[in-house]
């Protein structure tokens, strides 16, 4: 019961905080670019642990984000619809992407995954690059509508609450998938997938969703994040952006619905702040060390540091 | 627990409140200028070279009393802050945003990779804040229209600029050499290869020699066209193909680490023995230790170079340069650092023109800017700013690598145009001309 | 083009010396992953250091850089035996993803050290025999490529006369084909454990040595590259393959080559991972793995 209360407070203690944050009077353009980006990367690394949760590790997540960014920007160009919607449409092709590239990936053990996902990442970046240079300007890339058109006064702040609003309903949505019977098959299927077919549970079908949804979030945050800068360039599909959501949501607590907000807060607050200290290199040793750290003595990430916390306060009171 | 939970939140929130408001200060006191420069990640080579300029320039500047503010009516001196942009565009997303509120800066200086800078121009844009960028060579960042660009400055030649004077030495200069030597028709094509990086930086540049052949209708032939990935190290199948299409000339869109092995594996494992032509950002003293012998009679296309002393008043000012750099960080600086450390000059002479800190009047000052070039030959021998995109045009040369016993290593040689010439042209005897 | 056989024999040689640095980095993560059953995917991290240490005790000796490999192979030995110990075995038998993860960590605190203790700018170890050429028929060798094969292939020769030869050699290979069984007959599977990692990461090294006399220009983001080739050719032949990593190796070099003539230099990368996803699409456990685990 008690726990129940705490996770309460804290949640909404989350939310007053997102909710008033940027409307405190020290807030400013910089403190509101960086909470954009954190929320961006919330959606992003949920989309990435909610594959993970299936049990299928990705390390060429950017391709979805990056198909999400250039197909939604496309729309929004050629239809002339606000960001605001395309970004959905954006998001249902890179979820038809997904579904595609999962029908590959289904089969295959970690490992092979792990590299499929990866060289499609580099696959979809070269087509891009190379075949549709014509529509998508190459290396050049093309200038997007902001999400909120520059025009309105203050215009950021509008964008940091849609995006807020936008990141609170994918964590809900994520929480229903996780809650029902979706959920607990993926589980099943990571733990063991023998035992899950022998229950009756089909793995090629939910891994397959679990790929569609994961693709469509991930469409979502990179739509948001290339109409936030104005300007689109294949740079999207990079490596490290594949990597930053396995980093926030391993850190965070792989597999649990609070572990990549927690995981991309605390990583991206000790980035910046690493940063105040004139740290450079230093920072992404310290971020590797942090990241072995967590996955040989704290598994289930950040998140589980309260629990054990209580543990052992709960152990204490017994013992009274 | 109620209680420790609101105190942890109030914690938080004071926690990052302070951090949104640490380091705001006066700013009568200094001129505070912000450098973008990638500090970490892939182009932290480069990041450093304009970082350690811009603090070699502002020094300089800081030694003589700063800069004089008619509004102040006295002198302030310069304050450097640095925004480190990761080499990523959410770093450079926050650093300059960093700049921009949090250190209040006057004037934002620097700027390397297109996609990074391309990210950051619209909160530049939004905020009107005095930009000089002395990277991002990509057309698409200086002739952008869906922004408002006009507090961006552009002290560095675009893509067009660098390899447009490389091929015209190529039609005007290179093409009748060969003629000559070879006693071929005066009217005989040059047989041009292109082998170029599969980037914005690559990309811009073959169009920008197939938009010169066709703007200055020069007798050339481009008979084979190539690209590799960035950070490629085994050129020899393209070399290979290139071989077999006889070229006269190649022209090598790199980055030194491409262009090293690629020299040396087109000359000595495939024989193709021809001239090499490059551009700019090869020209660094790392280049001339790795390519070895390999690399001699190959042609450069540069701007500003450790190690060549074009004729003319900027011959004494890179020594110089090169000499206080050294003093100050050991080391030679690159392309970037004196772009950037002039571009320090420009702010400062920009401010001392307004005559006061106000964003728009140092705007209006730096478009309306007509300062004598500094270690960069420039047109006409002024840094002024154009009138379409707002760039200052350079005067760039073509060097030729030759052989210097003394150091045991190639050095360049300026060989055109005749302005700044220091020895002719050499076709070596090794050289084999290309043929239909 | 026009192929002639000089041409062909040429370019077959080329890939011979290319293929030189993937055998190399292959046969290291085939003989980890015989014996842990784990993969790391920073495996090209230790390639870099090798190539860093050639570049340390070049400038310390003055040696030819050919025998600094005695140097940087041990060195990265004990390197690997640390990271062995002290990253993968407390995570050995917790699920295949945390291997993926702690390879990642890897890579960036290898990468930033480097670049801290030497900075990322380029650097190049010159060969002192660059200028040196061998015809052997009509063909001009470059001296280097010929040294790199042969010390390969030297290299490869004392693995293998280690692991069939030595008693240790046998207890890392009994420990590769039943894990087991291994420890029931006495042997100490985690000492196995260790001496295979060091062993798999010193022929990185090795290869990293050699990549870098051989006119490579290098700087601390230089290993992912060949890695990430290395593991498509691995998982092409077949996780512990060692016939299956030389086969995947060829198949890999030619389909590149094949795709830089005909589509252009900017498919190189995008086209090994098209090959490797055709491949795993009909046989997911690669051309020589096998079905199970």
């Amino acid at each position: 019961m008690e726990r129940r209360r705490l996770k309460l407070y804290l949640l909404l203690g989350a939310l007053v905080i997102g909710a008033f944050l940027p409307l405190l009077p020290v807030t400013n353009l910089y403190l509101l670019t960086v909470l954009i980006l954190m929320l961006i990367f919330v959606i992003y690394a949920s989309a990435w642990n909610l594959l993970a949760y299936s049990g299928q590790g990705s390390l060429g997540h950017a391709a979805f984000f990056g198909l999400g960014g250039y197909a939604s920007s496309m729309i929004a160009l050629n239809s002339g619809l606000s960001p605001c919607i395309t970004i959905f449409a954006g998001a249902a092709f890179s979820a038809f992407v997904g579904l595609l590239i999962g029908l590959t990936c289904v089969r295959l053990k970690e490992w092979f995954l792990a590299m499929v996902t990866f060289g499609f990442a580099i696959i979809i970046q070269t087509v891009i690059v190379s075949m549709l240079a014509s529509i998508t300007g190459g290396w050049d890339g093309y200038a997007v509508p902001k999400l909120i058109s520059s025009d309105i006064h203050h215009y950021l702040l509008w964008e940091y609450y849609f995006i807020f609003i936008i990141t609170i309903i994918t964590i809900l949505a994520i929480r229903l998938i996780l809650k029902s019977r979706i959920g607990l098959a993926l589980a099943a299927i990571r733990e063991n997938e023998l035992e899950a077919r022998a229950a009756g549970i089909d793995p090629v079908q939910f891994k397959l969703l679990a790929f569609t949804i994961s693709a469509f979030i991930a469409g979502i945050a990179g739509g948001l994040e290339i109409h936030h800068f104005g300007y689109i360039t294949p740079e999207i599909f990079g490596v490290e952006l594949s990597f930053w959501p396995i980093i926030y949501s391993i850190t965070g607590g792989l597999g649990t619905l609070a572990g990549p907000v927690i995981g991309t807060v605390a990583v991206s607050i000790l980035w910046d702040g690493l940063n105040i200290f004139g740290l450079t290199y230093e920072r992404y040793i310290i971020i590797g060390i942090l990241l072995i750290l967590t996955i040989i003595y704290l598994p289930r990430g950040l998140v589980s540091l309260g629990e054990r916390f209580e543990e052992k306060r709960e152990g204490v009171r017994d013992f009274r | 627990m109620n209680h420790k939970l609101l105190t942890a939140l109030a914690i938080l929130l004071v926690a990052a409140a302070s951090a949104g408001c640490s380091e705001q200060q006066q700013s009568e006191n200094e001129i505070r200028v912000g450098v973008v420069a990638s500090m970490t990640g892939p182009a932290s080579t480069t990041g450093k070279d304009i970082w350690q300029s811009a603090v070699l320039a502002a020094e300089e500047i800081n030694a003589d009393g700063g800069v004089f503010v008619q509004d102040l009516n006295r002198q302030v001196p310069i304050r450097l802050i640095q925004g480190d942009d990761e080499s990523t565009r959410e770093g450079g997303l926050k650093a300059v945003s960093k700049l921009i509120t949090q250190d209040d800066v006057d004037l934002l200086v620097g700027g390397f990779s297109s996609a990074v800078v391309l990210a950051h121009q619209s909160i530049v844009a939004d905020h009107r804040v005095p930009y000089i960028i002395s990277g991002a060579s990509s057309t698409a960042v200086s002739a952008r229209d869906d922004i408002d660009t006009q507090y961006m400055f552009y002290h560095r030649p675009n893509t067009d600029d660098s390899s447009g004077v490389a091929t015209l030495f190529i039609g005007d200069v290179l093409r009748p050499a060969i003629n000559a030597k070879f006693n071929f028709p005066d009217d005989r094509p040059l047989r041009l290869a292109i082998i170029y990086q599969d980037s914005p930086y690559g990309k811009g540049h073959l169009s920008a020699i197939h938009n010169t052949i066709e703007a200055h209708d020069l007798n050339i032939e481009v008979v084979a066209e190539e690209s590799f990935k960035m950070g490629e190290s085994d050129f020899r199948t393209i070399l290979t193909s290139v071989k077999a299409a006889r070229p006269d000339a190649v022209y090598a869109v790199t980055f030194l680490n491409e262009q090293i092995p690629l020299v040396q594996q087109a000359r000595r494992d495939v024989g193709l023995d021809t001239i090499f032509l490059t551009i700019e950002p090869n020209d660094d003293p790392d280049y001339y230790s790795g390519v070895g012998r390999y690399g001699e009679f190959s042609m450069l296309e540069s701007r500003f170079s450790p190690y060549a002393a074009p004729k003319g008043p900027t011959g004494s000012a890179i020594s110089e340069f090169v000499d206080k750099f050294n003093a100050r960080w050991g080391g030679f600086p690159g392309m970037m650092g004196a772009a950037t450390y002039e571009s320090i000059y420009i702010a400062a002479q920009a401010i001392e023109n307004a005559g006061t800190l106000d964003k728009a009047k140092v705007r209006d000052a730096l478009d309306a800017l007509e300062m004598p070039q500094m270690i960069e030959a420039m047109q006409g021998g002024v840094i002024a700013f154009s009138d379409d995109y707002r760039e200052s045009k350079f005067d760039l040369y073509m060097s030729q690598l030759i052989w210097d016993e003394s150091v045991g290593e190639l050095r360049p040689k300026i060989v055109w145009p005749d302005t700044l010439k220091e020895t002719d042209l050499i076709l070596p005897d090794w050289y084999t001309p290309g043929s239909e | 083009m026009d192929l002639n056989p000089d041409v062909f024999i040429q370019i077959l040689f080329w890939g011979l010396y290319a293929g030189c640095i993937y055998i190399l980095l292959a046969t290291g993560l085939n003989l980890i992953f015989g014996v842990m059953k784990i993969v790391n995917f920073a495996h090209g991290e230790f390639l870099m250091i090798g190539a860093y240490i050639t570049l340390l005790f070049l400038a310390l000796t003055g040696f030819n850089p050919y025998v600094l490999l005695l140097a940087s192979m041990p060195m990265v030995i004990g390197i690997g035996i640390m990271v062995e110990r002290l990253c993968f075995r407390p995570i050995l038998g917790t699920g295949k993803l945390n291997e993926i993860f702690v390879s990642l960590g890897l890579i960036y605190i290898f990468q930033n050290g480097v670049a801290l203790i030497w900075t990322d700018e380029w650097k190049t170890i010159p060969s002192p025999f660059v200028d040196i050429t061998v015809s052997i028929g009509s063909l001009k060798l470059p001296l280097d490529y010929l040294i790199i094969i042969i010390l390969t292939v030297g290299i490869l020769a004392g693995l293998h006369i280690f692991l069939r030869k030595t008693s240790l050699g046998r207890a890392i290979r009994a420990t590769s084909q039943n894990r087991k069984a291994a420890m029931l007959m006495g042997i100490n599977v985690e000492r196995m454990d260790m001496l295979s990692f060091g062993i798999g990461t010193g022929l990185a090294a090795g290869a990293g040595t050699l990549w870098a006399v051989s006119g490579q220009v290098f700087n601390p983001y230089m290993g992912s590259i060949p890695a990430i080739k290395t593991f498509a050719i691995v998982i092409l032949g077949g996780l512990g393959s060692i016939p299956g990593a030389i086969v995947g190796g060829l198949l890999l070099g030619i389909t590149e080559n094949i795709a830089t003539f005909t589509l252009g230099g900017a498919w190189k990368d995008a086209i090994s991972f098209i090959l490797l996803i055709v491949v795993l699409i009909i046989r997911p456990t690669g051309i020589f793995g096998e079905a199970g685990e």
